[in-house]
């Protein structure tokens, strides 16, 4: 099983990169864009993306009470992946075709709207944690020592 | 000295976030590999023309599954983050093999999802054609998917186990399940007719029949004296627009389903390609080469394969929605098949040629 997967990514491996050095091979602007999209990923997640996460998760975790922890880890997660999203929509500084019936949402309302609702979902899940452990006797309600992304 | 003490980076959590990255990578993949192979057939390829929904489907599943990866492949990555600081940098050989590996795997993946989501949004930030970029790095991608699920199977195996409850861990698991949801359900509307509204982030409109490419992008300009040729050898047949009128008519409802992912149902009208094909003494199922107004571009011709020209639903369209076709939707007639990718759905047809 294991050589067998590990065969056929090899195979798939060289077929990809055959086909990206015929890419490649053919203009050089296309091979540095190409390669600067490929870098560039795994450069500004490690660099920038996952210690902004983590400082931030670290953060709401001191700041907030017990009980906000999760919901609203949850949502700030949310509203990061819905402006991932979003921002190709927003965002066009080489300008996009006009084509009918595409791309022509008012995506800023949108996002807004998408956002607002998760947050609204937060916010009662929050009050409900909270209301749920003003019920519980007080031996029950402790919680686990915070973690830097316990959500 | 860095400390990661949440249970996030615990590897059951990794393996549960992998599973998931996994299947999306592999349905994009092979979703992605279907769409190739019937823009550009090898000889033993054959693309079915039922059900007319087929293509839809999958390239539905294309988009919506690389979407889906976006929050994964987020989340893995972070679960996963420690490892970046494991100190010494390189143990052997190997170690360095595998770490190398990962940062090709990471690069591929980030290179694949950033690439399709703003192709989707026909936001060109680079200058190179896309789909063949996409397409070698998707293989690329899916290779050393394979080769890390090859490395890591022990790893996965002893994970996957059934785990002891951790409140902590189920959290993390939670919202990345609650964030792939949500970033579904933002965009899926573009080919689910029944999240239209709902998916507020979907690069197609609520309401209009969406046109990838207006016949002024295009340079159309219609001749006063247009004409369609069938052509099958030095047999050359001519219609005009009134004699393709007077040929016996036929509705079909079928979706135009993009290669970005969206699709629209539409009630077409026309002659069906078949009886046209019939009515210049040529039987049904041969391959046919349309050729379009527009003198250059990728797209200005198509082969229509012979599953597709048999097929009786396959239309030599002249109306939408019972009104003429306007410019934009390939006035003064197209092909609209089913199944088949939306570029490959000829407009401004001038001539079909027997192959």
């Amino acid at each position: 099983m294991r050589a067998a997967l590990f065969t056929l990514g090899l195979a798939a491996l060289a077929w990809g990169a055959y086909l990206a050095w015929d890419f490649a091979h053919a203009s050089f602007r296309d091979a540095w864009q190409g390669a600067a999209f490929f870098i560039g990923g795994p450069l500004v997640h490690d660099a920038v993306v996952a210690p902004v996460v983590g400082g931030a998760a670290y953060l709401l975790t001191r700041l907030l009470p017990p009980t906000w922890h999760a919901p609203v880890k949850a949502a700030a997660t949310c509203t990061a992946v819905l402006a991932i999203l979003a921002v190709p929509l927003i965002w066009h500084p080489f300008g996009v075709p006009t084509n009918p019936g595409l791309h022509d949402r008012d995506y800023w309302a949108g996002l807004g709207i998408a956002v607002a609702v998760v947050w609204v979902a937060a916010a009662v899940v929050g009050l409900v944690n909270g209301w749920r452990r003003s019920e519980q006797p007080p031996n029950q309600s402790k919680q686990r020592a915070p973690t830097e992304m316990g959500s | 000295m860095t400390r990661f003490a949440s249970p996030a980076h615990d590897e059951r959590v990794t393996s549960r976030v992998g599973r998931w990255l996994g299947i999306a990578f592999a349905v994009c993949f092979l979703t992605g590999l279907l769409s190739h192979g019937i823009q550009h057939p090898p000889s033993w390829f054959t693309w079915p023309s039922s059900p007319v929904w087929l293509y839809r489907v999958t390239q539905g599943l294309h988009v919506i599954s690389g979407i889906a990866a976006i929050p994964l492949l987020l989340a893995k990555l972070w679960s996963v983050y420690p490892k970046l600081f494991e100190r010494p940098l390189v143990r052997s050989a190997l170690h360095a093999l595998e770490r190398g590996s990962i940062l090709v795997l990471s690069g591929a993946a980030f290179f694949e999802l950033i690439t399709g989501l703003f192709n989707v949004a026909q936001n060109y930030l680079w200058g190179f054609y896309f789909p063949t970029a996409h397409y070698a790095v998707a293989w690329i991608a899916i290779g050393s998917v394979l080769v890390h699920v090859a490395v890591k199977l022990p790893v996965i195996r002893r994970a996957l186990a059934p785990p002891g409850v951790d409140a902590d861990r189920r959290r993390f698991l939670r919202t990345t399940w609650l964030a792939t949801g949500v970033a579904v359900v933002a965009t899926a509307g573009v080919t689910v007719p029944l999240l239209r509204r709902v998916s507020v982030l979907a690069w197609r409109s609520t309401v209009d029949l969406p046109v990838n490419r207006t016949a002024a992008a295009a340079a159309i300009e219609v001749p006063a004296d247009w004409h369609l040729e069938v052509v099958d050898g030095e047999d050359v047949h001519r219609f005009t627009l009134d004699q393709l009128n007077a040929l016996p008519q036929a509705t079909e409802e079928l979706p135009i389903a993009c290669v970005e992912g969206w699709s629209a149902s539409a009630v077409w009208g026309g002659v069906r390609v078949a009886e046209l094909l019939r009515q210049c003494g040529i039987a049904p199922g041969v391959d046919v080469r349309v050729s379009s107004l527009e003198k250059s571009g990728l797209y200005s011709t198509s082969t229509l394969p012979g599953t597709h020209t048999g097929d009786r639903r396959t239309l030599l369209a002249l109306r939408v929605a019972d009104q003429p076709l306007t410019p934009d939707h390939g006035y003064p007639c197209r092909v609209i098949a089913p199944t088949r990718p939306g570029v490959l759905q000829t407009k401004w047809v001038t001539r079909l040629e027997v192959l």
